[in-house]
């Protein structure tokens, strides 16, 4: 049967608001002085209220307006997350501009290349380093006409006309609105479903980032079918820390937020998120696979400094945990003994992770290893994986916590259709398909099928139970010399598992047989060698260290034996350069990227053939 | 050949870590210098190395034979001679008696290296008779250096030679290392905060980060880094701004 694409006319609402926007002002007039946010100042938490959030949006948003920034315009947010990265966001979007967020880790040449593809005029910038980005590559994003400066340290004597501070803008917006007060409001009013919410620039591991509009449809889609099967509360506390510049982070701590009231806070750097986490002990938490790796390894490194006795405690309560969380009905036997576990180890580590208030845990963006969600799970954390991607504005499957089917990414979200073409790719549709990507009509329409299914360039399978399980991707699929398609996320996921490899990237391509690079991770595997008395000096020697070469071997093998012959690993090299994320082979979030990879190692991969 | 090797060095300070696990080598006729901001654990390698502190875990291995655990007097009898920050030259002697306390392990004469030290620094032979509280720094230090080659030393170990010295003194004395390494052959560990003069005087360098070597190579390749020119050179960057308060994150390649 041939289906179709649902109808995107059909009228959709969360609590009777059809926009984001709208939705948010009705939030902030019911809420008034609860808090909305804390942000650490100086060390201690503050609170900011959801009056806040609207006074001081709409100062954004009038003297935005005042600027001469136009409805359908985009605007460029380039910040940490931070609350005034959420004002800046929603006066945007209220005053019908579009925002678009930058990583703080791009270069200038990227952030030059972002502000001439989106067309912006008026650029957000934290501080004095992102600013430095824009004036070392003005001379090539002429098209931006204001920048605006959050902070004010080591800029006093600054002057630029192109440049203004925050503080100035917020004075700016107020003068606008006791000259001429309601204009916000009516431009709120004028904002429609169809038009774009936010401007999403997807990582771009092939060719230069392409920018995805979610529609305020979108969003307002994923709020009334996200509830149903993830349940935020008004009580919730909840931890701000992945880049807002990606969509799962704008669902997790903006939209849902607004839709629920829960209280967003922020983490204070990418550097501080676990100490953070411990602090805030959020009520839900969504993260990405790396930070699910980084509690396992943590969690074991304190396992083994624990003594022989505190590791067998451990050992015997994990054991006791994974044994609950298989069985259907646990007897009397097996409860006892978790009470005790839970008692003595497991709720402790909970507590001292930060996740013992934690509901619901969830991990998306790329695949995660179920053994891991095996081993939160005996934890007593209820990690979910879910999938989708900026295109689907986000979730298009996830699993629920009472129905984990660990192994597959869930089923779809109500309203959410998927279907698999003969090539074995994952088609989406619905209300959750994008409105195109920014000025590249012909890169919509090769995302599109003729019938309006969004292609995702996933390969998966649809279960009897209608659950989703992605295999790979599909322009990954590694076809051997031999002819055998392999999809190497499967063998990638299985060795990222080991506390020692920070991620691996499977290579075979036309090749004979299959060989890895592997990225190594530093303070695990430095504590390994430092343990065995292994001489090492820096990064570089440490990979080159045999022991080393052998720990990573002993993994590789390890993984093979799960896997067929023909998918068997049989040679790597560990790259032994120290990867930051400012390195073009790098995704903000932490992953390789295979193409980038593959050219910047060519000379390792061509030493294993 | 191999001088001096340290393997996987652990020391603490009560409950606290100050080396992490640090592995260097020196070799015969270097100049090795040892980079790293104030509290990275510099110094407490060269106490660790001179037997002053015991390592938790790690090996020190000094010309074959297994150094680490010994007591600080018999480290100088096997011919390590450590120049500690701050002088510490004795006042109330005099500048010959300070020297002559330099060879006091030795079984040998010594009056030979006490014409080498007057040699390369006349300065001391013209005030040997008074005492060396009276020296100015640059002349203590001068002492010190002395006072260390007077052991005959197989590995000299500096720290921080150019302590509270002016810019011109600090010259001179880092003339002299270089000299006392090129025509004395004598090897040398040196710790030092100037790491411009550290970098132009040394063969090799570490950088030491929070008890951790993050950096090794040739000083010319530490010198071409870009951590090293903006974190311990001072380069400032080429922004469109006349001044620069941000700092790029390290990435030690």
């Amino acid at each position: 049967m041939e289906m179709s694409r649902v109808d995107t006319s059909q009228y959709l609402s969360f609590d009777g608001h059809e926009t984001i926007t709208s939705l948010w002002a009705d939030r902030c007039a019911r809420y008034g002085d609860r808090v909305a946010h804390r942000e650490k100042e100086l060390g201690i938490w503050q609170a900011y209220s959801w009056r806040d959030y609207y006074d001081c949006a709409r100062k954004i948003g009038r003297a935005l307006m005042a600027l001469g920034v136009k409805k359908g315009e985009p605007v460029l947010i380039l910040a940490e997350d931070r609350r005034e990265w959420l004002y800046i966001d929603l006066a945007s979007a209220s005053i019908g501009a579009i925002p678009a967020g930058v990583y703080t880790t791009d270069s200038a040449a990227q952030l030059a290349y972002l502000a001439n593809d989106s067309g912006a005029r008026v650029l957000f910038v934290e501080n004095d380093e992102q600013l430095d980005k824009y004036l070392e590559a003005r001379d090539r994003m002429e098209g931006i006409q204001k920048v605006v400066v959050m902070e004010r340290e080591g800029l006093a004597s600054f002057s630029d006309p192109k440049v203004m501070f925050l503080d100035e803008l917020y004075a700016m917006g107020e003068t606008e609105e006791t000259r001429e007060p309601g204009l916000f409001e009516e431009a709120i009013k004028a904002v429609r479903p169809e038009d774009p919410r936010m401007l999403i620039y997807t990582s771009g591991t092939t060719g230069p980032p392409k920018g995805a509009m979610i529609t305020h449809r979108n969003m307002i889609f994923q709020m009334r079918s996200g509830s149903e099967c993830l349940e935020f509360l008004e009580s919730d506390n909840l931890l701000c820390f992945l880049p807002l510049c990606h969509v799962l982070e704008r669902i997790v701590s903006v939209e849902a937020p607004i839709a629920n009231g829960c209280i967003v806070n922020f983490a204070e750097s990418p550097e501080t998120v676990f100490d953070n986490l411990q602090e805030v002990s959020p009520d839900s938490f969504s993260g990405v696979p790396r930070i699910w790796e980084k509690i396992y390894s943590r969690v074991m490194i304190l396992r083994s400094e624990a003594g022989p006795i505190g590791a067998r405690a451990f050992d015997w309560a994990l054991a006791v945990g994974h044994r609950y969380a298989q069985a259907e009905n646990p007897g009397a036997g097996l409860r006892l003994a978790h009470a005790v576990a839970d008692f003595t180890v497991l709720a402790n580590l909970r507590r001292m992770l930060g996740l013992a208030n934690a509901r619901r845990v969830t991990s998306g963006a790329a695949p995660i290893s179920p053994d891991l969600i095996h081993w939160f799970g005996a934890l007593g954390v209820p990690l979910i994986e879910g999938y989708g991607m900026t295109e689907t504005a986000g979730i298009a499957t996830v699993n629920t916590v009472e129905d984990n089917r660990i192994g597959t990414v869930g089923t779809a979200i109500p309203g959410v259709e998927m279907r698999i073409d003969e090539t074995g790719e994952l088609l989406i549709g619905g209300p959750c398909v994008f409105g195109g990507y920014w000025n590249k009509p012909e890169k919509t329409a090769e995302t599109m099928t003729e019938d309006g299914w969004l292609r995702t360039g996933d390969v998966g399978r649809i279960g009897n139970d209608g659950a989703l399980t992605i295999t790979g991707r599909l322009k990954d699929i590694i076809i051997t010399a031999g002819g055998k398609n392999i999809t190497p996320a499967e063998i990638e996921s299985k060795l990222k598992f080991s506390p020692y490899v920070s991620d691996a990237v499977v290579i075979g391509d036309r090749r004979k047989y299959l060989t890895c690079l592997i990225m190594i991770d530093q303070e695990n595997v430095e504590k390994f060698a430092q343990d065995r008395q292994i001489p090492f000096s820096d990064f570089a020697s440490l990979t080159r260290a045999p022991e080393v070469r052998d720990l990573i071997g002993g993994v590789v093998a390890e993984a093979n034996r799960q896997f067929a012959q023909v998918e068997q690993i049989k040679d790597f090299r560990l790259i032994d350069i120290l990867l930051t994320a400012e390195d073009e082979e790098l995704t903000p979030t932490m992953k390789l990227k295979r193409n980038f990879v593959n050219q910047r190692h060519a000379a390792l991969i061509d030493e294993m053939y | 050949m191999t001088v001096l090797s340290t393997r996987n060095l652990e020391t603490f300070y009560g409950a606290i870590m100050a080396l992490r696990g640090v592995s260097i080598d020196v070799d015969q006729g270097e100049i090795v210098t040892i980079l790293g901001a104030n509290g990275a654990g510099k110094t407490t390698l060269m106490k660790t190395i001179a037997g002053l502190m015991d390592p938790e875990k790690g090996t020190i291995d000094f010309m074959g034979d297994q150094i680490a655990g010994l007591d600080p007097d018999r480290v100088v009898q096997k011919g390590i001679a450590l120049v500690p920050e701050g002088r510490e030259v004795f006042p109330y002697l005099t500048i010959e008696e300070n020297l002559r306390l330099g060879a006091y392990t030795r079984r040998d004469s010594s009056a030979d290296d006490l014409d080498l030290v007057y040699e390369y620094f006349p300065i001391l032979k013209e005030r040997r008779r008074q005492a060396a509280g009276f020296l100015s720094g640059g002349q203590q230090q001068m002492l010190a250096i002395g006072r260390g080659l007077m052991a005959r030393p197989r590995l000299m170990m500096l720290d921080e030679p150019s302590l509270g010295l002016s810019p011109l003194l600090t010259q001179e004395i880092f003339g002299i290392i270089a000299r006392l390494n090129a025509e004395q052959g004598v090897t040398m560990l040196l710790v030092e905060q100037n790491a411009h003069i550290a970098l132009a005087t040394a063969h090799k360098g570490y950088v030491l980060e929070m008890g951790r070597i993050v950096m090794a190579g040739s000083t010319e390749k530490l010198r071409a880094s870009d951590d090293i020119q903006e974190f311990y050179l001072g380069r400032t960057g080429e922004t469109q701004r006349d001044q620069k308060r941000w700092k790029r994150r390290k990435t030690w390649r």
